[in-house]
């Protein structure tokens, strides 16, 4: 069993799962196990339960031959690396249709078929690709409200990164690189300041400090990143706004 | 992550409302004051926000895909069927 892999799976999908959004109702498990830093086997049962990530880390690790807990696969899903490159593009659009959970067929072709095979099993990605197949993005009166609560929500959703300036006891603040909806494209807007909660019984957060980079998902930081992960989480995160703006610039076009 | 679902706008007050989804779940409090849903109206809701209103035939195709996707994870738990 692959624990660190599992650890680093188990610190992203938590938060969302507390919230009610992803997974099975089994938050005080993961937590339990997070703050342990020993995961057993009932952590890997509750994470199978997720009804998207687990089956992307499945398509990851059939790609790449590599176990579902590998490290590099869990990391590949939410930070990036070079394992994405590895699953080829037709085994992802099946994937889609046939284990993607929730996802409307229609809309999974339209990406695919637009983006022509470059479409990465990222989690960015994933999360971008639904608020751009989405009805909002063309709607016809969208307002400067509307643009800021879909921007904060896609970007609570995706994993972000930022730079910590303070340690407090259940709270970092950090610098961070928010996501912007303007003019029908998303891009990251300039650095910004922002509390976000941690839990300090998680490794490695006992010893977090000033200067480190931390994942963030639901404004909750999740791991403190190597070098290698700040630089790939960045240019992955750049790949899929590159596509996302391509798709939603050819489907403003067709209108 | 989150999860895309449909599902029914049950209740709506004030931009928020509580919707049943078609895996059987439910969530109160969703924001679908973006795409201005009433209730009874069918949503697609991510996180916590309803991004697209539903017609009732795509509502009824999305059902069908999350019938036919849960007998697949029953199949896959307890193994085919036989004969």
């Amino acid at each position: 069993m692959n624990g660190n892999g599992i650890l680093f799976h188990a610190k992203h999908a938590f938060m969302p799962n507390l919230l009610g959004y992803c997974g099975p109702d089994e938050r005080g498990r993961i937590q339990q196990e997070l703050e342990g830093g020993k995961p057993g086997e009932s952590l890997v049962r509750t994470l199978e339960k997720f009804e998207a990530a687990y089956p992307f880390l499945k398509l990851i690790a059939r790609g790449a031959g590599r176990e579902v807990f590998d490290y590099a696969v869990p990391e590949a899903y939410w930070i990036g690396n070079g394992l994405l490159a590895e699953v080829p593009a037709s085994e992802f659009y099946t994937f889609s249709h046939r284990e993607l959970k929730g996802r409307d067929p229609r809309k999974v072709r339209e990406v695919f078929k637009e983006l022509d095979g470059a479409a990465p099993p990222h989690h960015s990605f994933y999360v971008m690709s639904t608020f751009a197949t989405s009805s909002v993005p063309d709607g016809p009166n969208i307002t400067n409200e509307a643009h800021r609560k879909i921007a904060e929500l896609v970007d609570n959703c995706r994993i972000s990164w930022g730079t910590v300036k303070k340690v407090g006891k259940q709270e970092l603040q950090v610098e961070s690189r928010p996501l912007k909806a303007e003019d029908g494209r998303l891009a990251l807007a300039t650095p910004a300041i922002r509390q976000v909660k941690y839990n300090p019984g998680v490794r490695p957060f006992a010893s977090v400090k000033r200067g480190d980079v931390v994942s963030l998902h639901w404004n909750y930081a999740c791991d403190v990143l190597t070098p290698r992960q700040s630089t790939n989480i960045a240019k992955y995160t750049a790949a899929d706004l590159g596509l996302i703006n391509r798709f939603l610039a050819s489907k403003h076009s067709r209108k | 992550m989150c999860v895309t679902r449909a599902g029914k706008a049950v209740s709506v007050s004030k931009g928020r409302a509580r919707v049943e989804f078609f895996d059987g779940r439910a969530m109160d409090d969703v924001d679908v004051s973006i795409v201005n849903a009433k209730k009874g109206e069918f949503v697609e809701v991510f996180g916590n926000m309803a991004l697209s209103v539903l017609t009732a035939s795509e509502a009824r195709a999305r059902k069908k895909v999350w019938g036919e996707v849960q007998r697949a994870a029953a199949i896959q738990t307890v193994g085919a069927p036989r004969g």
